[in-house]
């Protein structure tokens, strides 16, 4: 694996293929009007959230039900710095966010990760519940009244800045695990834990260093959101229904890809926000997302990113990707 | 996305065109779609406030089908229709936010309608503010929607903390010595939470003795909190939060046996949902209400206030409450304000903030009361002219207590069989 | 003291919702290995069966809970094959895409309920609705003591089905292995989708008698979801017996916590706890079962 060349003509064509596909996001702005460029800057931070969730989710193998916990303490480090007592610029207070929420994986993210399955998966639920509650009965945090921050109406700042975040962790995702030993090891710990032990890999280290990477990642997506909606209360930003839209992003998108989590989130946000707007006025297209999140697991299980690379393809990827789980 | 709104639009139209062909008015139709006023409802149909959300479309829908009976706003002589549009918050403020900006933007509103929820509220105003388009609240009643100033946002309804605490002072006088203690209850939930402050500030500010006060998580068991009331029982026993809780508070509390000798709440008891759910059990159960259809209010559109009531029944089968009405109201602020605004839609960016100017400017008299928005102070832009009244449910009517000018009933106390 | 017995009682009572709530969730779970996001959704349309059964003909839950738990057999044996389907697919995690299905399923049901039945809450009236025993200083609501005596007997039936039947021995072999089951000439299919069935009639039947205690709307369902799991995780996935443990423990904690500690609170040490002792006891209570 060592011994590989460092560019392969594979490579050169997907390096281009993402350079095309980044020139394309930073001149659409231009193209759009305002109220689209407001549902593509969604997807881009939603593209971003899968990409961290998938970290942990697809590349460990753990399934973190409790993501919407670093979303949470992101936007509300964001929020309370930037409150007038203190009057924090936007961008001094990414790095107080990210360095707690890795502080808050780093703490829990031992003895968690510990657990395996859907015990893990339900003690992370309980973790963000837990702060969810704790949020809304402190008095800093605004309580369940929620904070308001300084409205900055550039919708060109929140999409270039999304694009920006959302680029950077697909590339820094794409380098760590795909082209890294940290890659490796964070893939053999996933497929047989013991064994991955017993070649000498330090699987708490890596299990606590993913969770770390993911939850920054998702921690600085809960800060531009913030300051992008101007408004949070805890359900808004803490509330389980950002980690489900995640988790259900990234399973269908295609679990343990770089750019299957992409496109779920894409596909998922832009038709949610479609089928939203045509049925504006009624709730129908509630029943009718469900119906389709049923059918994309029934027909194409391995994810839409077998769409692309093809079906059988995409199931041969992806279980040696991820070996017999 | 054009094939679409033409569709809608088309059928709208043809709809305008039955309906006003009917009432005799064949020749207002040709031009009409030039001249829609459109509205877009910010409102959660969906969601946990899904309830309150449907509630104030009824009220927005009844006056738009109203005023388009007559073909429309009435401006410098010349009647435009209203054209609603809605926006499904889903009870998040971002999706509120992505609501607005759509209306805004695709569907080209003039003014906007809702949105339902304080939190939801927070994240439109900005947006409203941006491209200056007025947006008329007819159910946001937290006080916190008002300390930002916003600008173009305007509000139907006083503030929770501007009416329970006062309706609390107004119930503790009533009962004279008959009540000397009260505990307060309420939901931790932004709206629910500053409703239970209001209450406990009007015990605190009318000299009875708060036993307790105590906030619970939303969709926790009662079951605690009642027992607790049950063993030190006080005189007053009052409720912030939805009408959920009201159900379940009913419903828990009977099978504890156990019923307050005076047990008050504030948003949904008024609802006939409220009312339809709890059957008998309602009967005595008090509640603060800005409107009823029994007061002596009435303008030129919908009537008198128990017109207005007659007319909400037919349309939907269930009697308004003070939150339908409060939102019919709002439609009647715009047609007053676009009237003395005097120019003809549709409206740039410097027209509408004419008309939210105009809009601040209100002072008239409708059906739901007098409507005046502050121009000043911590409930900047929200009406605070409605007086709150007590009300008491008797036999699924909802009648007037308290205080004694509004009063149509006398104040039962203690409610039969209480513990 | 008489608040001390009190708060006893009301703990014990909302375990046995709890308990309800859980048991039949256990069951898929210790079987199918499926994590089924729509438990919530399947207790609220319990419920709304059981209010229209009232609204409209007249039936009082304690009779149509019997018709809801043939229905929701039936409908869970119907679906059964699906999530089997799903469940053992060779695709890469099919347990998760059998989460990312149910939660398909639990959105369709959630947004379908509110395109319907509105957006209103419903209470669902049966002869025991308000009525109370008092013995001594403590009150006892007769629905919740039902849902207990339910959730007693489901736990009863749930045992002599599992340990005293054929089929029983089916279903404990499936839960050990699905292949040595198979090739022991167990037909996995067919039971996998009557273990669904089961799941999905005992956790409508249990929405039944939770309408009948709180109210129904369509949005009920997350908050029961999250409290089954709860339950069943601190009870060690799959295992029966723990469930009655893990439910009446989270009962009384939520109680007393109510009650002494403030009920603003009962939630945050509620969840905390459940954290703390999963890292303590990884594998729930009791350990695994079935």
């Amino acid at each position: 694996m060592a011994s590989k060349p460092v560019l392969t003509p594979k490579l050169i064509v997907r390096t281009l293929l993402f350079g095309a596909i980044v020139i394309a996001l930073a001149v659409l702005p231009a193209l759009i009007d305002s109220y689209t460029l407001r549902i593509a800057t969604g997807a881009l931070m939603w593209a971003g959230l899968a990409c961290a969730w998938n970290i942990v989710g697809g590349y460990a193998g753990y399934i973190s039900f409790g993501h919407s916990a670093f979303f949470g303490i992101g936007a509300y480090t964001t929020a309370i710095l930037m409150q007038s007592n203190i009057g924090a610029s936007f961008f001094v207070t990414l790095l107080p966010a990210i360095l707690l929420s890795i502080a808050v994986a780093v703490v829990i993210g031992g003895p968690t990760m510990r657990l395996r399955g859907a015990y893990f998966a339900i003690a992370t639920w309980a973790f963000a519940e837990m702060l969810m509650q704790l949020v809304t009965v402190l008095d800093f945090t605004g309580g369940t009244a929620g904070l308001s921050l300084p409205a900055y109406l550039n919708e060109f700042f929140f999409y270039y800045i999304m694009l920006i975040a959302s680029a950077a962790s697909f590339i820094g995702v794409w380098l760590l695990i795909e082209r890294s030993r940290f890659g490796f090891r964070i893939k053999a710990l996933r497929d047989d834990e013991p064994a991955a032990e017993s070649l000498g890999i330090r699987t708490n280290l890596v299990k606590v260093q993913s969770f770390a990477l993911s939850a920054a990642i998702t921690a600085l997506f809960g800060s531009i959101y913030a300051y992008w909606t101007t408004y949070i209360d805890p359900h808004s930003v803490m509330g389980p229904e950002i980690t489900d839209q995640m988790v259900v992003m990234v399973l269908l998108g295609g679990l343990g890809t770089v750019w299957g989590p992409a496109l779920g989130a894409v596909l998922l946000w832009i038709t949610n926000r479609y089928i939203w707007s045509t049925f504006g006025d009624t709730v129908i297209y509630l029943p009718v997302l469900g119906i389709i999140i049923a059918l994309v697991v029934l027909f194409l299980p391995n994810g839409l990113i077998s769409l692309i690379v093809g079906r059988q393809r995409g199931k041969e990827l992806i279980s040696r990707i991820l070996g017999k789980l | 996305m054009n094939h679409k709104f033409s569709r809608r639009k088309f059928l709208r139209n043809s709809l305008l065109g039955t309906g006003a062909m009917t009432l005799g008015f064949p020749a207002l139709n040709v031009n009409a779609q030039e001249h829609n006023i459109r509205v877009g409802v910010v409102t959660s149909l969906s969601g946990a406030n899904r309830f309150g959300g449907n509630l104030t479309r009824r009220g927005y829908d009844l006056w738009a089908e109203e005023i388009n009976k007559l073909g429309g706003i009435e401006i410098e002589g010349k009647r435009y229709p209203v054209e609603m549009f809605y926006g499904d918050a889903q009870s998040r403020p971002a999706s509120g936010a992505d609501a607005a900006e759509r209306l805004i933007i695709q569907d080209e509103v003039d003014v906007l309608f809702g949105p339902y929820t304080s939190g939801v509220t927070l994240a439109v105003q900005p947006i409203s503010q941006k491209y200056r388009v007025p947006m008329i609240s007819g159910s946001a009643e937290s006080p916190n929607v008002w300390l930002a100033k916003p600008a173009f946002n305007f509000g139907m309804i006083p503030a929770v903390d501007l009416t329970t605490d006062k309706s609390m002072v107004v119930l503790a006088e009533n009962l004279g010595d008959r009540a000397t203690t009260a505990s307060v209850i309420g939901v931790d939930e932004p709206f629910s939470k500053e409703t239970a402050e209001g209450f406990r500030k009007g015990v605190e500010e009318s000299g009875l003795e708060l036993l307790s006060y105590e906030l619970f998580p939303a969709g926790s068991d009662l079951s605690a909190i009642i027992s607790k009331l049950k063993s030190s029982n006080p005189d007053i026993v009052a409720v912030g939060g939805h009408e959920d809780i009201f159900i379940n508070f009913v419903s828990t509390a009977k099978a504890l046996n156990y019923k307050p000798k005076a047990l008050i709440m504030h948003y949904g008891v008024t609802s006939a949902a409220f009312i339809k759910e709890t059957g008998t059990e309602s009967n005595g159960i008090l509640g603060v209400s800005v409107w009823t259809e029994g007061l002596p209010y009435k303008d030129e559109l919908f009537g008198t206030a128990s017109d207005y009531s007659e007319l909400s029944f037919s349309r939907w089968g269930t009697r308004p409450d003070y939150t339908e009405a409060a939102c019919s109201a709002s439609g009647l602020v715009l047609q007053d304000a676009a009237r003395r605004l005097g120019k003809a839609p549709p409206w740039d960016q410097g027209t509408r903030a004419e008309l939210a100017k105009a809009i601040e400017d209100t002072d008239i008299e409708t059906f739901y009361g007098p409507v005046g928005f502050a121009k000043e102070g911590s409930h900047y832009h929200n009406n605070t002219k409605p007086v709150p009244a007590v009300v008491q449910i008797k036999s699924g009517d909802i009648v007037p207590v308290a205080p004694e000018n509004a009063s149509k009933g006398e104040l039962v106390y203690p409610i039969p069989g209480t513990s | 003291m008489d608040l001390f017995l009190q708060t006893l009682v009301n703990g014990i009572l909302i375990g046995g919702i709890l308990i309800c709530l859980t048991i039949g969730f256990q069951l898929t779970f210790g079987v199918l290995h499926v994590i089924d996001f729509a438990v919530g959704g399947w207790t609220m349309l319990g419920g709304y069966t059981a209010y229209w059964l009232v609204t409209l003909a007249g039936i009082d839950p304690f009779i149509s809970i019997f018709l809801v738990f043939a229905l929701f057999l039936l409908i869970g044996r119907g679906l059964g094959p699906l999530i089997y389907h799903v469940r053992t697919s060779r695709y890469a995690r099919p347990d998760l895409m059998a989460l990312a299905f149910t939660f398909g399923i639990f959105l369709f049901m959630r947004g379908g309920a509110l395109w319907l039945w509105s957006y209103n809450s419903r209470s669902v009236d049966s002869v025991l609705s308000g009525q109370f025993l008092s013995l001594g200083p403590v009150t006892i609501p007769l629905m919740r003591l039902s849902a207990f005596i339910l959730a007693m007997m489901f736990s009863l039936g749930l045992f002599i089905l599992l340990y005293r039947s054929r089929f029983g021995m089916a279903v404990r072999a499936l839960a050990q292995n699905h292949d040595h089951a198979g090739l022991m000439g167990v037909d996995v299919k067919r039971v996998s989708a009557w273990v669904y069935g089961i799941y999905t009639a005992l956790t409508a039947s249990a929405g039944v008698l939770i309408a009948t205690i709180y109210s129904v709307n369509p949005s009920v369902g997350i908050r029961y979801t999250l409290f089954a799991f709860f339950v069943a995780v601190l009870a060690g996935l799959g295992s029966v017996g723990g469930v009655l443990v893990a439910g009446l423990a989270l009962g009384l904690l939520e109680a007393y916590v109510a009650t002494y500690i403030g009920a603003r609170y009962s939630l945050l040490i509620v969840f905390g706890t459940l954290y703390l002792v999963l890292l303590v006891a990884p594998k729930g209570v009791l350990g695994r079962g079935i």
